[in-house]
């Protein structure tokens, strides 16, 4: 599973709450930005964020004046953030969950950048290698509904039969998915430098 | 005021509601679009939209497979759409409202897509802002309470 750093955007912006929000639109055009990160203003302080749909929402749609308006009046602090190491996946469940589209990147206390759903679409691998969660849950309720159905059933029944298939594609799965982040075993990175070899003819038919 | 169609990005895209995920992210990325535009079916069919959002929400976070899925199961249809002549402060009041971030801009057929972006990037709201007066006040310039004496 990618990582939330190797797809988060790094040149991030930070601005005061008491900024004017007319100084948060100008940055954020300038720099071409969507969400401006709003700094604690001490080492207890929280991180917030200020986003477009902030501004359009409760500046623009009333007609206030951006000029007479604070970033503190309209940002969310504290914000949902995220860990780098946080899987590409949890990220997206958790912006579904909570019901946002970015979050600042946090180790301790240093902001690394801030991960958009922009980013989730455009650099992440979820349509290249699709995962599902929670496999290994799924495994054990598949096998606890098998053991449950042979023993009503019996062990010879075809329901006891086709309920251990499921266990059996079920774990499949998994174990291509682990093997899939493994990445390629010593006689692949031979074959990789020796495509020509005896060993390492691929026949397709 | 400025009107929806002065804003809008006129570079819109559409695709069908039965092609891919997988086919709806290769085209945005390959175009660097947030959002595509659903064809109507026919003549009075509504026009449907896929956003970025949706993808991330409702495949990604799900560990769906983009290939199998389809953008019909994951399209707003109808969505709300904006006439071209619809000032800027109303869209953004409506997008608030409504909770949106970005709607077609459609009369006849469609002419364009405006989003958040486009309203904070483009519009003149932070040079010229209008109140509620001033807005009553475009709309009825004839109401006693909207005379101005110079």
């Amino acid at each position: 599973m990618m990582q939330a750093e190797e797809i988060m955007t790094r040149n991030v912006v930070t601005i005061r709450g008491s900024a004017t929000v007319a100084d948060a639109v100008k940055l954020m055009k300038d720099k071409q930005l969507r969400g401006l990160v709003v700094e604690p203003r001490h080492d207890q302080d929280p991180f917030g964020i200020v986003t477009e749909a902030d501004i359009v929402y409760k500046v623009a749609a009333f007609g206030h004046d951006p000029k007479a308006m604070r970033v503190y009046e309209i940002m969310v602090k504290p914000c949902v953030v995220v860990n780098p190491e946080l899987g590409v996946e949890y990220v997206a469940r958790l912006f579904a969950q909570t019901n946002i589209r970015r979050a600042p990147v946090i180790q301790g206390k240093t902001l690394l950048g801030i991960i958009s759903v922009g980013d989730i679409l455009f650099k992440s691998d979820f349509v290249e290698k699709p995962k599902q969660f929670f496999i290994e849950d799924e495994i054990e309720v598949a096998r606890e509904d098998a053991r449950a159905i042979c023993a009503a059933q019996g062990g010879t029944s075809p329901e006891c039969a086709a309920a251990w298939d499921v266990v059996e594609e079920l774990q499949a799965e998994a174990a291509h998915q682990r093997v899939k982040k493994q990445g390629l075993n010593s006689l692949q990175v031979y074959c990789e430098a020796n495509p020509d070899d005896l060993e390492c003819r691929i026949y397709d038919d | 005021m400025m009107q929806a169609e002065e804003i809008m990005t006129k570079d819109v895209m559409t695709i069908r509601g039965s092609a891919t995920v997988a086919e709806a992210v290769t085209f945005m990325k390959e175009n660097g679009l947030r959002a595509l535009v659903v064809e109507p079916r026919s003549e009075t069919d509504p026009y449907g939209m896929v956003t970025e959002t949706d993808i991330v929400y409702k495949v990604a976070a799900f560990g769906h497979d983009p290939k199998k899925m389809r953008v019909y199961e994951i399209m707003t249809k109808p969505c709300v759409v904006v006439n071209p002549e619809l000032g800027v402060e109303y869209v953004a009041r409506l997008f608030a409202q409504t909770r949106i971030r970005r709607a077609p801009v459609v009369k006849g057929g469609l002419l364009g897509i405006i989003s958040v972006s486009d309203i904070l990037r483009k519009s003149d709201f932070v040079e010229k802002p209008k109140s509620n007066f001033e807005l009553y006040w475009e709309e009825n310039p004839s109401a006693p309470s909207a005379r101005m004496y110079d």
